[in-house]
């Protein structure tokens, strides 16, 4: 009996095996195959209907600008990425200081909460220009936009963070006497971490808007900047390759974000 | 012992004998966890005092002379059970203060709560009962004089808290601790305890002490003792009049 039914538990035990496999590639291919349809989709509809090119780009004009224009793409990569990068730290810095000393004096809090709830009213692309005036056409403008658009989320988040340790273990820590340094580094930040990153990960998204809006307004180089003159150069597959390579990088600020996250937070 | 105007415990008078083993029963919300929060130097009382060994509560909690161990086990889910029971010699070492270290290391106290080989688990692969006897083991680390428990078994299941019960006496046996615990369950008070305390409420006063004559060391089995149940009937009935 015994000798027949081992045979029967295989055979039913790899089917499930490879169903969970299975699984896993639908889980990949059908977004996968969703979007290659869709680009199929656009190709045909655009060389069907013949759609001008400076308004519909066919996905291949797309591939064959981003092969042909790569030095001048990647020339205005790097100076948003580091005005991006710069913002993200300089912003999200400064949320978390300010953050930490909200939580240490509520009279600092009640100062200083509204104001920054103010600043964060005023539309991005309102106040973008003043900045650009202020500081010039050159990169410190955009860092301070991508800057001012990470700062409120983070610290919302950050200020929630530091407060998110349950009373039991604040009577933990006086049990032992512990200082107010001590709490903090020991149980206040930690505990932190997690909602700092939820924030981060906005941010990481979102300082690549900044810094595109601030060089919309006022820059020679630049992804920003490079959308603007493709567009009054109805130079529309390099405007469409320009926008993939802008939320290429978003996308890697945010896989950045997502791996240290990964790695730091394993509770 | 007042909040505002409400009086959560009044007239508590009672001299604990070091190195034993005391249960606090009572209704809920009698202030039995209040009880514990005056002992252990969390809230101040209105009037009176309350001294541990002599101390002051604060220079007792200065001197870590006293744990707490919490219904939930109140550990830092970053930390590994390790590191969680490592937490309090790392409390003050930076400030010079010299913390009172017992006989066994930390890695002794895992052991002797049964977690040898899960000293690098987090907290979340942990389960409940082994959360616990993780918070038990750092209320240990310090080798405190009194141990304060507040329904430290409240949320665990029954064989799982019978097994901790066990291992609390022994754990009382070898260190010679004080220990206040409080609990919800009558069997467990009689069980666990030389002496039980039962409160009463609105405001909280002692309604009476029960000294448990059953003989140490207990095993399961002694629940089914007609001893114990004539305990469970008398602490009923009293826990009923409150
Ligand atoms: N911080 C506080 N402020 C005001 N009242 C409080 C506070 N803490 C406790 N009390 C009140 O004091 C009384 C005793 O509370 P306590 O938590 O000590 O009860 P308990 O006996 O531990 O109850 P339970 O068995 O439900 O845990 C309750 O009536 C409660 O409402
Ligand atoms: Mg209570």
């Amino acid at each position: 009996m015994a000798v027949t039914e081992t045979p029967v538990t295989d055979a039913a035990q790899s089917p499930r095996m490879s169903k969970a496999t299975h699984q896993r590639l639908i889980d990949i291919g059908v977004p996968v195959g969703t979007a290659f349809a869709l680009l199929v989709i656009w190709q045909v509809g655009v060389r069907l209907f013949g759609v001008p090119q400076y308004i519909a780009p066919a996905p291949t004009d797309i591939l064959g600008v981003f092969v042909s224009e790569f030095p001048l793409l990647m020339r205005n990569f790097w100076p948003t990425l580091i005005e991006a990068i710069s913002g993200f730290f300089i912003g999200n810095m400064t949320a978390i200081l300010i953050a930490v000393a909200f939580v240490h004096s509520r009279s600092v809090e009640r100062a200083f909460f509204p104001i920054a709830v103010f600043i964060n009213t005023i539309p991005i692309l309102a106040i973008a220009p003043i900045l650009v005036l202020i500081f010039g056409p050159g990169m410190t403008a955009k860092v301070v936009i991508a800057a001012l658009i990470c700062f409120f989320p983070t610290l919302v988040n950050m200020v929630r963070g530091l407060q998110s340790v349950s009373p039991q273990t604040l009577e933990l820590a006086r049990i032992l006497s512990a200082s107010k340094s001590e709490v903090f580094w020991k149980i206040r930040l930690p505990s932190s971490l997690p909602f700092l990153f939820s924030a981060l990960k906005i941010a990481s998204t979102t300082c690549v808007i900044g810094a595109i809006v601030g060089e919309w307004i006022g820059a020679n180089v630049g992804l920003g900047a490079l959308i603007i003159e493709s567009t009054f150069n109805f130079r529309s597959p390099l405007l469409y390759a320009t926008v993939f390579v802008s939320s290429g990088l978003s996308v890697l600020l945010f896989a950045s974000v997502s791996i240290a996250e990964k790695l730091i937070i394993r509770w | 012992m007042k909040f505002g105007d409400f009086t959560a415990l009044r007239d508590i008078s009672l001299d604990i004998e070091a190195g034993e083993f005391w249960t606090i029963l009572g209704p809920s919300g009698c202030g039995k966890s209040t009880m514990l929060r005056l002992v252990s130097d969390l809230v101040p009382p209105a009037s009176g005092s309350v001294e541990i060994l002599g101390k002051t509560t604060e220079a007792a909690r200065l001197a870590r002379e006293f744990a707490f161990v919490f219904q939930d086990a109140t550990l830092l889910p970053w930390r590994s059970a390790l590191k969680n029971v490592e937490l309090p010699l790392e409390i003050g070492r930076k400030r010079g203060i010299t913390i009172p270290t017992g006989d066994r290391t930390p890695h002794e106290l895992l052991e002797l709560v049964g977690l040898k080989g899960r000293e690098n688990a987090l907290p979340h692969e942990l389960s409940g009962g082994m959360r616990q006897r993780v918070a038990i083991a750092r209320a240990l680390v310090c080798q405190p004089k009194l141990l304060l428990m507040d329904e430290p078994f409240g949320a665990l299941d029954e064989m799982t808290r019978d097994h901790l019960n066990l291992q609390l006496l022994d754990i009382w046996k070898e260190t010679g601790t004080t220990i206040l615990f409080v609990t919800h369950s009558i069997p467990e008070a009689i069980f666990l305890g030389q002496k039980v305390l039962m409160l009463k409420a609105n405001p909280g006063r002692i309604k009476e002490v029960v000294e448990i004559g059953l003989p140490f060391p207990r095993e399961i089995a002694l629940r089914e003792a007609p001893d114990f149940n004539a305990y469970c009937g008398r602490l009923r009935k009293l826990l009923e009049d409150c």
